[in-house]
């Protein structure tokens, strides 16, 4: 194994895991056993998979809340629940899917558990941190289940003045929860900027180092720079409920517009929060089935900066009908239309990878082209609303819901699933089955453009957002994107089921079942406590193919007998 | 100059403003060229795993550099940006700067209710304006945040507490369309306990049921375009009767200030959380009010002159028992004429 060659020097094994974590040579799930083993746990990947059993229940109740604001928008009128229900149940699906889930979901699930192994490292920086930043998660979560019970909120996952200081219902526990939320985040921000800093192995350079890390380490800076931002709004929030301060509060003086701002602030750095790391399972996605580097690989790494840096100046685009300057308006316009640039690099260097590699159609890599499928979709419709005539007639109807829906979900969420396919043999030791995990992909795709292309139509038809109810000329269009929602739910079951069915019914996977030339392919499967057993020396990028040995990229399958979902390499 | 008036497209309703063409000629300039590269991109991605899928004998071919080519498709991109920008933002001074002969109509929103002043200080519900008339809306909100959208107008301003935003716009032919808020402002769709079950009508210039829909999305009004004869028959129909009196000095009759306070009790938004017919909503039903002695937060209390002025000026002084203090105050948008008009009406709706 020349990518991973034992170090002559090779540092030890994890000390502080050695003492009372259990073996650090034997399998991360098998080293130590019992409630408190987990409740304790020091190692990144038992905390990476709490975090995904927590995203992953998030999803769900948010993805339930999707379901039923759809069903009662089938028809017009009361279809299920009245008006003020309906209201809540959007606001939740909102604060649920952003706050528990979208957020935490690469960086603290999949990030946690690969960003070391990625670098060649034993653990995060700080593995005490860490935990500490899951148990604060389960804080802000609790909080938020308690403000869901004792009233829950109505006024849309923004939290706009002076609605918010104004109606009756539990907003303060709501904001608190997403205050206490943003330290979690936070904390796994700093961890992850001092572990790709600091524990790289012998020559994991930052040139050779995996775009998935790149990702992670420009979400981390956004992280850290923005959250606070978010908690001083939110801080300010309750303080004007409580103390009538007058800053938002126009009865009081204070100015409703002020609070979109530093909403926003937080909140659009926060949509790259949520992106960027999608864009950055996706490079690992489309460079490992199509057996070669991405194409640009420096312009990749770079565009995620370019955009950690860009998402902090163009927060004024959610303003431009909300009562802002005409010079602020037109500076914002321009400075959006910027994103268009980095985020256009990256589509071209992946399509562009694909050019004369050797693609094998696994399920992760239909995700991969789903992606840029989707994403692509998502980033054009962005240029009609960055372009301020149009944007003036679109802003606030269903035409942004469907553009948001398709960065966020079409992308994300998209990635997620794949980079959960990807690396679901590496984190649990099974192989799941192809077909099934290919139906699901199709029915999540059709299911997803069903739900929002008819969206987008109406919107441009003028149907305003957050809406219960609506005029009959857009009933078609409702009745044909919840039919999609359906879709969509039974290929994410299946997906679910899929991978579930893996852990108890699925054949031992191998090392390396894609046959992959990333760093964290080199490990066993899966990984044992220190993920390497001795101190890594990278000899060559993760993504050099050809440099890298037939040993290396051997899928193993002929150990563990048949092969069950991939084809064979020549 | 020439006088869009298309119809609908697929995508965009149709156009009734001087605006309209511009922007949707923008728009669809847009999605062509997203068509093309989403066309590009997408069908080269596919065609390309296709072409090079993994099989036996083929192998890939490692990643090589082409920089010229990376600086092109980052460079390229920058031509169409600059355009889009300048033309939206074009677009946007000329929906911002409303020219000098434009005639003023106040706006005010509440929830959820719109009203309309027009120049001679009669108002409404709905938006009557003339065609070929440069209109600047000047508005305001009384609670939260709303936003002033026309779909086939193309406009679109947010209604901010405290501060005053403005619209304007010429439309181009006789019509109408609909009024929609699209900032959302909370809302509830039946009473407190459930006594209206709430059902949408199908009369496309009232959708919602006055009196039953009280929301965001029940903030529905019609726009209606006219000619400038019928602009000025509708402004004469909604000026106050009451105001032949005062000028020759003599006391308004009782029906005739009843019939306007009738008026205003739609136009001022009042029907959006009381009914006059003894169904309860947001706030309490206005019939056999009068008189009536009800229990408030801070005591018995009496509905007579006083309650009923102090109510609309200061709604929170007293708030009758079971009702929660959420109405808006109307100090400043509301006449003491206008006052004794609504006093009136109460008066007539007798148990």
């Amino acid at each position: 194994m020349a990518a991973v060659a034992p170090h002559a020097g090779a540092v030890g094994a994890g000390h502080h895991a050695a003492d009372s974590h259990g073996d650090p040579d034997a399998m991360y799930l098998k080293a130590s056993r019992g409630i408190r083993s987990w409740l304790f746990t020091l190692d990144h990947k038992r905390i990476g998979l709490m975090y995904l059993t927590m995203v992953a229940l998030a999803f769900l109740v948010g993805g339930i809340f999707a379901l039923l604001v759809r069903l009662e928008l089938f028809s017009r009128g009361k279809t299920i629940i009245d008006g003020e229900t309906y209201n809540r149940f959007f606001t939740l699906h909102g604060a649920v899917m952003v706050f528990l889930f979208i957020i935490p979901s690469v960086p603290a699930a999949l990030g946690n558990f690969f960003l070391p192994i990625m670098i060649g490292a034993k653990d995060v920086a700080f593995p005490r941190l860490n935990l500490l930043s899951f148990y604060i998660y389960l804080c802000g979560v609790a909080i938020l289940l308690c403000s869901i019970i004792m009233g829950s909120v109505d006024t849309g996952w923004t939290f706009y003045t002076p609605y918010s200081v104004q109606t009756t219902n539990s907003v303060i526990s709501m904001t608190f929860g997403v205050f206490v939320l943003g330290f979690s985040s936070i904390l796994t921000g700093v961890n992850f900027l001092v572990t790709v800093h600091t524990m790289r192995a012998p020559g994991c350079t930052w040139g050779r180092m995996p775009l998935f890390v790149w990702g992670m380490y420009a979400t981390a800076l956004i992280q850290i720079l923005a959250t606070p931002v978010l908690a001083i709004t939110l801080l300010l929030l309750i303080a004007e409920r409580f103390l009538g301060i007058g800053v938002f509060d126009p009865k009081l003086g204070g100015d409703p517009v002020l609070f979109q701002h530093f909403f926003w602030f937080y909140s659009h750095p926060a949509v790259y929060i949520m992106i960027v790391p999608g864009m950055a399972i996706n490079s690992e996605l489309i460079a490992t089935f199509s057996r070669r580097a991405i194409f640009g690989q420096f312009a990749v790494a770079m565009s995620s900066l370019g955009l950690a840096i860009l998402g902090f100046l163009v927060w004024g685009h959610h303003l431009f009908v909300a009562g802002m300057s005409e010079f602020a308006t037109m500076l914002f316009s321009a400075l959006t239309f910027l994103v268009a640039i980095p985020s256009g690099v990256k589509v071209f260097n992946w399509t562009a990878t694909i050019y004369k590699g050797s693609i094998l159609w696994a399920s992760p890599m239909l995700y991969g082209m789903a992606f840029i499928f989707l994403f692509t979709i998502g980033g054009l419709t962005g240029l009609f609303l960055g372009t301020l005539s149009v944007d003036v007639h679109l802003t606030d109807t269903y035409f942004v819901v469907a553009h948001f829906h398709y960065v966020m979900m079409g992308g994300t969420v998209i990635a997620f699933l794949g980079g959960l396919l990807y690396w679901w043999p590496k984190m649990t030791g099974k192989w799941h089955d192809e077909f099934k995990a290919k139906v699901g992909f199709w029915f999540v795709f059709v299911g997803f453009n069903t739900v929002f292309i008819p969206q987008f139509i109406m919107g441009s038809r003028g149907m305003p957002r957050r809406y219960y109810d609506y005029l009959p000329q857009y009933e078609i269009f409702h009745r044909i994107s919840t039919v999609g929602s359906w879709i969509l739910a039974i290929g994410l079951f299946t997906t679910a089921y899929t991978l579930l069915e893996a852990l108890w019914k699925g054949k031992p996977a191998p090392r390396n079942p894609w046959g992959s030339a990333g760093y964290e392919w080199g490990t066993d499967t899966p990984p044992c406590l220190t993920n390497f057993h001795k101190t890594p020396v990278f000899t060559r990028g993760p993504y050099d193919y050809h440099l890298a040995t037939a040993e290396e990229l051997a899928t193993g399958w002929d150990e563990v007998g048949g092969e069950p979902g991939s084809k064979k390499k020549d | 100059m020439n006088e869009p008036n298309a119809p609908p497209t697929f995508q965009l309703p149709e156009q009734m403003s001087t605006v309209s063409a511009d922007v949707d000629w923008l728009y669809y300039f847009i999605y062509w060229t997203s068509v093309v590269l989403f066309v590009a991109i997408v069908g080269a991605m596919i065609w390309w795993a296709i072409q090079y899928r993994e099989r036996k004998g083929h192998k890939a071919e490692p990643t090589g550099h082409n920089l010229p080519l990376e600086i092109a498709w980052t460079i390229a991109p920058i031509f169409i940006l600059v355009f889009m920008f300048h033309k939206g933002f074009q677009g946007y001074m000329d929906m911002d700067v409303a020219p000098a002969n434009a005639m003023e109509i106040r706006v005010n929103a509440k929830q959820w209710a719109w009203e309309f002043v027009y120049p001679n200080g009669g108002s409404s519900d709905e938006l009557h304006v003339p065609v070929h008339q440069p209109v600047k809306l000047v508005m305001a909100s009384a609670d939260v945040l709303h936003s002033f959208y026309v779909p086939a107008l193309r406009v679109k301003r947010d209604l901010v507490p405290g501060m005053f935003t403005t619209v304007w716009f010429e439309a181009t032919h006789v019509g109408h369309d609909d009024i929609a808020c699209a900032e959302y402002c909370g809302g509830r769709s039946s009473g407190p306990n459930g006594e209206l079950p709430y059902q949408p009508s199908d009369d496309p210039l009232h959708p919602y049921v006055a009196g039953q829909a009280t929301g965001h999305w029940a903030m529905h009004s019609m726009l209606y375009v006219e000619t400038p004869e019928d602009y000025q028959k509708f402004v004469k129909s909604i000026g106050d009767p009451c105001d032949q009196y005062a000028s020759s000095g003599k006391k308004c009759p009782a029906e005739v200030a009843a019939g306007q306070g009738a008026k205003l009790y739609q136009s001022k938004g009042c029907a959006a959380c009381h009914t006059t017919t003894g169904a309860r909503l947001v706030g309490p039903s206005w019939k056999g009010i009068w008189n009536k002695t009800e229990e408030t937060d801070k005591g018995p209390m009496k509905v007579d002159e006083q309650y009923v002025r102090r109510s609309i000026l200061d709604p929170n002084f007293r708030v009758v028992n079971g009702y929660q203090a959420v109405m808006p105050t109307f100090l400043g948008q509301i006449s003491d004429g206008e006052i004794d008009e609504i006093t009136e009406y109460i008066k007539s709706l007798k148990e």
